[in-house]
């Protein structure tokens, strides 16, 4: 979507970007920079974990207007909330872990470093024609504006693909090998407060001799076969429907059909690569099959009615036969092969 | 499953035959017995489409190892094999090829070796290599008969015994050729449980000694031995938990652990590993914790006041837990106890790998498991297996919750890791085996009940079965007997389908050796591309002995193997920054990359290029991963210089980085000038479907040594440096 735009206005871009190139080269003053750097600083103190909102105000007046070289550096984040929907962009992944080298970044410096670089981000529908004047195309984008950086075109600055694989780590590396400055180890937030901690740890402490007590009786839910069974079954469609696939390969529940937006594709043909729904759909039809079976041959004959017992048979019966022909269908049309038998030569 | 019992007016009959007959019990011993023996052939013969379509031949790359080895154990003997430094690979830093290999299948073949030697078989050694695996297949199958046995019947038994025969999850790994540590392992896998569960079912201490050799053979024949020594204390932590603890089990578990710790040690690749390493921690905490049972037993036994065995019950487990926790602590903080390998921490947070370790996520096998997957490996039992996990919890007992544990455990392995599925196998067809039997079983005596209520009246014939026979009532038989019937045809069908199933998947997807080709032709005949060895006896024939050659890692095994050539890097993955310099000189230009050749003394360079074949497997396809894993150690080498916006081209629109590197060059020189496939531009590729972007390559510092009839293996060598003077 951003391409499309982009490209209607590329020629505007070119205007004003040598524009704003020559506005920035007309004048220097050591006053105004010290101003807009205490601007910013103050901007950062109001903001959450340090990283500043910028508009095409914020941009024209801190990067366009401003004498290079500048006495700081931007790490400028384009986001766009219109891509939040697309996970494959990772946008709000991205966004978090740059708040994080963001939060880092201030609890590590202090004095003179602290006001050299500033995290700034800029969201697209508010921003238009700043995503113009970077150039920016394609999202994810980071882009580091250093103080000499004249043309804002310029994407000397910009941070590759491989320098945010590893989130936050890596971007902090990046920042650290363009600016000289230090932005320390990463600190996460602990997955839980410390009050959290502290509630349940006081909670475990509580409930041990109750359990204990109940162990020794033998009456736990770890003594319940239905838990255990449940567990099992559990696990077991967790296990064949792909789950973990779903989860490494970060793969959606369904996709979107190219050639018709409205339609939507569920199944994805080709073996070794399956879609989220895809799977919790033929693990279904796995586990209805053998719990049926299960049901049928253990619960069901203790059934006195006997038009109870023959309906209910019935339905399992052509349920499961249903389900398995599906599968098997899925199957060979998911990998393309056709499973015949061998029959001797002479037959044929 | 019960014979049929004869009937009077048949025996009268056939009056003259009577000495023959067998007793009811002697004829189900017969069938049994038979059974099994099919089931054995039929283990074997499955395995061997392989031999049939092509020849009796080592396949893949790591056998290619396996049988060098072999084969310098049976030349040199045992010592000389244990005491092996290799050479010829990793050049220039060898390899100590006793120390840092599982012998337990070398040794194996070896020793079916001499002994065929001994009864005057003359075999070659690499036939025997080739049938290693199927044979041990077929004992698998007895395993799993007795395993099945001990945790259901001997129906059940029998059944399991059939599903492991020709289940392709299994066959994957072990068809004729297949030469590799898995194809022994799944055997002494299963051999260790078996006896382990045998153990803790009597008590006894020759069952637990033999589990724990079992033990010693899977920790000699494959680094999966770590899912035993983590399955096994789980397996009684859960007991321990659940109020089983006895006896039996102290017997069984102390035994197998402490037995098994001391010869697993034996092994150089495990060593002290096996006290040391973090994944062998848990073993040896649900060892101490077994002691401090038996010592609450013993005081309990002693003091008649349970108020004070409550105070002394609380104290000691406190006591013992915070003990176990400080210890762990001090061991990991000291260094003492090592921590989790990369490997094994991939599989209990499996996003690990992706991340941190390229070398491990680039191995396809290594991929997490689509449910196609499971589907063509399993297919029926996959529908089976809930169902036998409801019958196991109907009938809990010691071994049935060991069995219930194995097959979750495993299939959770088996979703993150596709060739984890084989480590599954047994498990999965086990409790499917279950499901089969035990609904047969109930199925086959409702409608024996039939047959009897009219003749004698009696209810007998339904003591067998459990739940089923609890209904007896007269008017509910015509219902049963239909039902019974139909569910039957069903349960038949199924396995019928299951048979076609395996027979097909085993002779079209799992028989191909990979290092011969197999595609059909324009007429549906099949046409065999040789040229691995082509190009590997090339080597080998017209290459000075001491000669040095690059190639991916991929490759290594083979080439040593066949070429009898030292290799820089082989399959063998052990040093990361050595196969990142190749992966760095491969994604270099020519210029750099003959300053890294000429600095590891390199003189040939081996490419394989599926460009006019239409091979996909090839260096192209994986050059990325070589991108990857040379950045990973040079961050020079940069992933986004060889895409265009994100997509790996190799056509005019590549970037100029991927145009001129040499890999690139490698791949594609004189293939210009090449017509391969009617209607299309010289330089069509047709692995890729695309007109290549650098049709007029020349080389400055390489030559063109040798290129196989199908241009799948291409030799370069590389020129010594041009004359100062």
């Amino acid at each position: 979507m951003t391409m499309a735009i982009n490209k209607k206005l590329l020629s505007l871009l070119l205007l004003v970007s040598s524009l704003s190139s020559i506005a920035s080269a007309s004048f220097s003053d050591p006053d105004s920079d010290s101003d807009l750097t205490n601007e910013l600083a103050s901007l950062r103190s109001n903001s959450e974990s340090g990283v500043i909102h910028l508009d095409d105000h914020g941009i024209s007046k801190f990067l366009i207007s401003s004498p290079t070289p500048r006495p700081y550096s931007i790490l400028l984040f384009f986001d766009a909330t219109q891509l939040h929907s697309k996970t494959e962009l990772r946008l709000q992944e991205l966004r978090r872990e740059f708040g994080l080298v963001s939060a880092t970044f201030l609890a590590n410096n202090n004095g003179s470093d602290l006001n050299k670089l500033f995290f700034c981000e800029i969201e697209f529908s508010r921003s238009q024609s700043s995503f113009q004047r970077f150039g920016v195309n394609a999202l994810p984008h980071i882009r580091l504006v250093t103080g000499s950086t004249a043309k804002l075109s310029d994407e000397s600055g910009q941070m590759d693909q491989s320098d945010f694989a590893r989130l936050a780590e890596s971007m902090a590396e990046f920042v650290e090998q363009r600016t000289k400055l230090t932005v320390g180890p990463i600190q996460r937030p602990p997955f839980l407060s410390k009050a959290q901690i502290s509630v349940i740890v006081a909670m475990i402490v509580i409930a041990t001799p109750f359990v204990i007590k109940r162990i020794l009786r033998g009456e736990t839910l770890l003594h319940d076969h239905r838990l255990w069974l449940s567990g099992a079954i559990f696990i077991y469609f967790f296990s064949v429907a792909g789950t973990m696939h779903n989860i490494i390969r970060k793969m959606p529940m369904f996709l979107q059909d190219r050639n018709d937006p409205n339609k939507l594709v569920f199944f994805y043909q080709g073996s070794g690569m399956q879609l989220g729904a895809e799977g919790f759909a033929v693990g279904f039809l796995y586990t209805v099959v053998g719990l049926l079976l299960a049901f049928v041959t253990n619960v069901l004959v203790r059934v006195r009615n006997l038009n109870v017992q023959r309906l209910v048979m019935l339905v399992a019966l052509v349920v499961s036969s249903w389900a398995v022909k599906q599968v098997v269908y899925l199957d060979n049309w998911k990998t393309g092969y056709g499973i015949h038998p061998y029959w001797p030569s002479s037959w044929q | 499953m019960a014979a049929k019992k004869a009937s009077p007016d048949l025996l009268n009959s056939s009056f003259s035959f009577k000495s023959l007959k067998l007793k009811t019990k002697q004829q189900e011993l017969l069938l049994r017995v038979s059974i099994l023996g099919l089931v054995y052939v039929l283990a074997f013969i499955a395995r061997l489409f392989s031999v049939l379509r092509y020849e009796s031949m080592i396949h893949e790359f790591d056998p290619y190892f396996n049988y060098r080895t072999t084969l310098f154990l049976t030349e040199k003997g045992f010592y000389e094999f244990w005491n092996w430094f290799d050479s010829e690979s990793w050049y220039p830093l060898g390899r100590i090829i006793g120390g840092t290999l599982y012998p337990g299948l070398m040794v194996t073949a070896a020793l079916i070796y001499w002994t065929l030697r001994f009864l005057r078989f003359f075999v070659h050694i690499r036939e025997v290599c080739v049938l290693t695996a199927p044979f041990f297949a077929s004992n698998t199958t007895l395993v799993a008969y007795f395993f099945g046995k001990e945790i259901w019947d001997t129906g059940a038994g029998l059944v399991a015994a059939a599903l492991i025969a020709i289940c392709p999850g299994y066959i994957s790994r072990s068809v004729a050729g297949s030469y590799d540590n898995e194809a022994v392992a799944i055997f002494a896998l299963l051999l260790t449980f078996y006896l382990f569960v045998k153990a803790v079912k009597t008590g006894s201490l020759s069952w637990a000694l033999g589990s724990a050799f079992g033990y010693f053979y899977m920790v000699s024949a494959w680094g999966g031995y770590v899912f035993i020594i983590n399955l096994v204390p789980l397996y009684v932590l859960v007991l321990l938990i659940t109020g089983r603890y006895s006896m039996r089990l102290y017997v069984a578990y102390n035994c197998m652990y402490i037995l098994g710790m001391l010869l697993a040690m034996q092994i150089r690749f495990v060593g002290f590993q096996h006290v040391q390493s973090g994944e062998h921690m848990a073993a040896m905490g649900v060892f101490l914790l077994m002691q401090v049972f038996y010592f609450l037993d013993w005081v309990k036994h002693q003091l008649n006041d349970t108020k004070l065995f409550q105070t002394f019950l609380r104290i000691t487990v406190t006591s013992a837990i915070l003990v176990g926790g400080i210890a762990l602590g001090v061991g990991t903080a000291s260094g003492y106890i090592s921590p989790w390998t990369g490997r094994f921490y991939s599989l209990l947070d499996p996003t690990y790998a992706k991340d941190h370790i390229p070398i491990i996520a680039s191995v396809s096998e290594h991929q997490p498991t689509a449910w196609s997957s499971f589907m063509f490996d399993y297919h029926i039992l996959l529908f089976l297996f809930p169902a036998g996990l409801y019958f196991c919890f109907k009938r809990l007992s010691d071994a049935t919750i060991f069995i219930v544990m194995y097959g979750l455990t495993s299939l959770y392995f088996a979703g993150v890791m596709v060739r984890l599925i084989l480590v599954a196998t047994p498990a999965v067809c086990l409790i499917s085996a279950i499901a089969v039997s035990a609904t047969v079983k109930n199925l086959t005596s409702l409608l024996r009940t039939k047959q009897k209520v009219p003749q004698t009246g009696s209810t007998k014939g339904v003591g067998s079965s459990k739940s089923s026979s609890k209904v007896t009532l007269d008017q509910s038989q015509p219902f049963h007997k239909n039902g019974a019937i139909a569910l039957l045809v069903g349960v038949f069908y199924l396995l019928s389908r299951y048979a076609i199933h395996c027979t097909w998947v085993t002779s079209e997807a799992y028989s191909s050796p990979s290092i011969v080709l197999a595609a059909r032709g324009a007429h549906g005949n099949r046409i065999i591309f040789d040229d691995y060895r082509e190009a590997y006896y090339w080597l080998r024939q017209n290459t000075p002995t001491d000669a040095k050659v690059m190639s991916w890692w991929d490759y290594g095994y083979q080439i040593t193997a066949m070429g009898n050539r030292t290799v820089i890097v082989d399959n063998n993955t052990w040093n990361n920054t050595h196969i990142a310099t190749v992966g760095r000189a491969m994604s270099s230009y020519e210029d750099e990359a003959y300053d890294i050749m000429r600095s590891l003394d390199v003189n040939y360079v081996l490419v394989v290029f599926g460009g006019v074949t239409g091979y996909s497997s090839d260096d192209i396809n994986k050059f990325l991963w070589m991108v990857r894993i040379g950045g990973g150690v040079y961050p020079v080498i940069k992933e986004p210089d060889y895409l265009v916006n994100g997509e790996f081209r190799v056509d005019k629109g590549a970037s100029p980085k991927m145009l001129n590197c040499l890999m690139y060059k490698l791949c594609y020189y004189r293939f210009g000038e090449l017509v391969t496939e009617y209607g299309k531009p010289t330089g069509y590729d047709r692995a890729r479907g695309v007109e290549i972007g650098n049709k007029d390559i020349k080389l400055e510092h390489l030559e063109e040594a040798y290129t196989t009839s199908n241009w799948i293996v291409r030799v370069y060598r590389v020129k010594p440096p041009t004359n100062m003077l």
